[in-house]
């Protein structure tokens, strides 16, 4: 029994070493999806967003207001625009993300206290862009108006403490728990290397099972004897090398980064392995369909690419209808990305996590099917 | 041989083979059922939060039934301390808590200014700027009905006090997508990144399948047919087919996704054209490089999320390296998805994507002349005659 699996396993370390194809998809293409990915977020905050402006005032207190939205570091006023057509044109070919106008007369209908109304147009087709710079705006526009209120009280009330207080009768204080609001790294990118991790397993089982079956080696592979755990044997580099780079994406983004892990280290790893051999048993029960390789690689195709929409990260599960949390459910790293999300953002008691840790084992039943089906094939 | 000669075969090619017939025809189906699940309900709301009144008075109340009104959160949880919160929150049971201190209404009347705290799951990012809009809302209306109370009192007119909050203020308009819809968001980019996909790996098994055969010396129209005519039949059949698909996706599935579709029919087709033909000789070429079928799948796979994060619809490119935004051109999707979101999702000229349209067509072109290349080079390794 533990020789035909380590007969197994060798016979693939072997394998991997002798194949171009089989290290690249164990080293480099992970590690340049990884990159790619980390690459794209790794400034984590968005900034110089472009935006034009049409001031239809020009006058000091509406200078004094660009140029404070100027100040912020996520925005940058690119340029001036003279109509808001003009300017509604850049926003659709985008050029800029958004248009601030000024109306006619601010100046004057701020001293006549007749509340002037300064307009924002947003391109929220790109929702997150247009949060961002929603946010930057409503600050910069909220600090400018109240330095004019500030202003005016003092003149009227020769107090300077009691005017700034008088400004907002209730202060409101903004904790985000668990990871500093406004950087999205950490948001996108600890969910995206799980999703990319869970596709790399998937279709290297594939290939590594397809090339054996496709080259038409298996019988010789499998000389009747323990079928089983050569199948294991066979399987067992991966389940090694793709927990080592699961434990290394996340040693990198919570030991190299400043973010901390509030949890169990050693917990997430375990669910790692879990998810790991989850995704190795469903890869085969693709395979199982036909042993045909690139028939498994497309259903592994369509399986595992849009797994990151359904993670609830981006989208939450609270709004989801009942077809996509079922799918989910269907999805490891799914539960998995629970995991990690609760042991490294809440630091949450280990004893919580029983029941997800259950529901990923529950994958590794497949192997039942996977296992009758490979007996019945190798022997007919 | 004929041109109807190399077609025939190259149909036969394609359609017989189950992986490729799987994912050009089921798998853009599929996809264009699967994809959407997610975001039907298109925003989030109703987030359960706990409201934690260390005050108990009437003005904590008002803003307890404020917060309730707003359609971003629901008070699910009364907690007498903040601790008690926190491990709802741990346990999953809440998004967010909400805390009145002590003293609250007391401070208010001394003008002490007391804070209202919001402590929020920021592991979600929606759900955060969900709550945090809910929470503003609510305390902000509070906030400036206070101010006004006080404003009557100190003698100012009820028209001057409910105008003189601020001295001006800002109207946000949403240009487009205007109800955040998260369908709207994501669906117009994703499903061209579906499209072009799908045909890519089916071209490429296409092609590997065939420097496979080649390899195995395996005789068929591919050892001497002419290349233009291997190249024209697969525009052919893979043109119509995700043409097709194109239009099902466009009309059909973004109607029954209420996802906007605004373009002009003409620009959207001659748009789409450019874009399915850069695809298809992108894929001409790609499938000349893979040395065996199942080689197409996870090179394609693999590249699918780094594509559509560099896209720029989600996260800005000014943001991002500039040699990812560069390199990402080299692919249809990242001009294909930008002017398809300016034509269809924000109503632009054609004008103002001829350059992203003009892109397409000289991938196209260079794919073209790169798959010819190719095939004729993996033609010659392996035929000799």
């Amino acid at each position: 029994m533990f020789k035909a699996f380590s007969d197994a396993f060798f016979i693939e370390i072997d394998e991997i070493k002798s194949s171009y194809y089989k290290l690249l998809l164990i080293s480099f293409l992970p590690i340049l999806s990884f990159t790619l990915l980390i690459s794209i977020f790794y400034n984590g905050v968005a900034f110089n967003m472009p935006i034009t402006v049409v001031d239809n005032d020009k006058s000091e207190l509406s200078r004094k207001l660009l140029s404070n939205i100027e100040a912020t570091s996520t925005i940058n006023i690119k340029q001036t625009s003279f109509s808001t057509k003009e300017a509604i044109d850049l926003v659709k070919s985008s050029e800029v993300y958004g248009v601030v106008i000024i109306p006619p007369h601010f100046s004057r209908d701020i001293l006549l206290k007749k509340q002037p109304k300064v307009t924002a147009m947003l391109n929220t087709q790109y929702i997150l862009i247009g949060k961002i710079l929603t946010g930057a705006l409503v600050e910069a526009v909220a600090y400018s108006a109240a330095e004019v209120e500030f202003v005016e009280d003092l003149v009227t009330t020769q107090n300077t403490n009691l005017s700034q207080k008088a400004i907002s009768p209730i202060g409101l204080q903004i904790t985000p728990f668990f990871n500093t609001y406004k950087n999205y790294f950490l948001f996108l990118v600890s969910a995206l290397l799980p999703s990319v991790w869970q596709i790399f397993i998937v279709i290297t089982t594939i290939v590594s099972f397809g090339t054996l079956f496709k080259e038409k080696r298996e019988q010789k592979f499998f000389a009747k004897d323990n079928i089983t755990a050569k199948v294991l044997g066979k399987m067992f580099p991966y389940t090694v090398i793709y927990t080592i780079l699961g434990a290394l994406f996340l040693f990198y983004i919570y030991g190299t980064l400043a973010w901390k892990f509030e949890g169990s280290f050693a917990l997430t790893i375990f669910a790692m392995f879990l998810t790991v051999v989850a995704y190795q048993v469903v890869a085969l029960l693709f395979f199982i369909t036909g042993f045909d390789y690139a028939r498994a690689l497309s259903l592994g195709a369509v399986y595992t690419a849009p797994a990151f929409a359904f993670l609830g990260v981006t989208f939450p599960i609270y709004n989801m209808n009942s077809f996509a949390l079922l799918w989910r459910d269907l999805l490891p790293v799914a539960h998995y990305m629970e995991i990690q999300i609760s042991q490294a953002n809440y630091g949450a008691n280990p004893f919580l996590e029983i029941n997800r840790l259950l529901i990923i084992a529950a994958f590794w039943l497949l192997f039942i099917p996977v296992i009758m089906r490979f007996h019945s094939r190798l022997k007919a | 041989m004929r041109f109807l000669e190399v077609f025939i075969a190259e149909a036969k090619l394609i359609f017989s083979d189950f992986a490729i017939v799987l994912t050009i025809i089921g798998g853009v189906l599929f996809y264009s059922f699967l994809y959407p699940q997610p975001y039907a309900s298109q925003s989030v709301s109703g987030l359960s939060v706990s409201f934690v009144d260390l005050d108990k008075s009437s003005v904590s109340r008002e803003i307890a039934f404020k917060l309730n009104s707003t359609a971003q959160v629901t008070i699910t949880r009364y907690d007498m301390s903040v601790r008690d919160a926190k491990e709802a929150l741990v346990r999953g049971e809440i998004k967010a808590i909400i805390v009145i201190p002590q003293n609250f209404n007391r401070d208010l009347v001394l003008n002490t200014s007391p804070t209202v705290a919001v402590g929020a799951d920021s592991s979600y990012f929606l759900v955060y700027g969900a709550v945090l809009e809910g929470a503003m809302k609510s305390i902000l209306t509070q906030s400036a009905s206070i101010k006004i109370g006080k404003l009557l009192i100190s003698g100012e007119p009820i028209s001057g006090a409910m105008d003189a909050y601020t001295p001006y203020s800002l109207q946000i308009i949403n240009l487009f997508n205007r109800d955040n819809s998260y369908t709207q968001y994501v669906i117009p980019a994703v499903f061209i990144i579906i499209l072009q996909q799908t045909l890519l790996i089916g071209l490429g098994i296409l092609g590997g399948g065939i420097n496979e055969r080649l390899k195995r010396s395996e005789s068929g129209h591919y050892e001497n047919a002419a290349i233009w005519m291997m190249m024209s039949s697969r525009f052919i059949i893979f043109g119509t087919i995700f043409f097709t698909h194109m239009l099902f996706y466009f009309g059909f599935s973004f109607s029954t996704f209420d996802v906007t579709h605004i373009a002009a029919i003409p620009d959207l087709l001659n748009f789409g054209l450019a874009f399915i033909t850069a695809s298809i000789f992108f894929g001409i070429f790609l499938g000349s490089l893979f040395s065996s079928r199942e080689m197409a799948t996870p090179f394609i796979l693999f590249s699918s999320l780094p594509l559509v994060f560099s896209v720029g619809f989600i996260w800005p490119v000014e943001a991002m390296p500039s040699f990812i935004v560069e390199l990402s051109y080299l692919v249809p999707s990242t001009p294909a998805i930008q002017g398809f979101l300016r034509l269809n999702q924000m109503g632009a000229e054609f004008s103002s994507v001829i350059s992203l349209y003009g892109i397409l067509w000289l991938q196209a072109l260079i794919y073209a002349i790169l798959g010819y290349y190719f095939i004729n080079k993996q033609r010659k390794k392996y035929v000799t005659n």
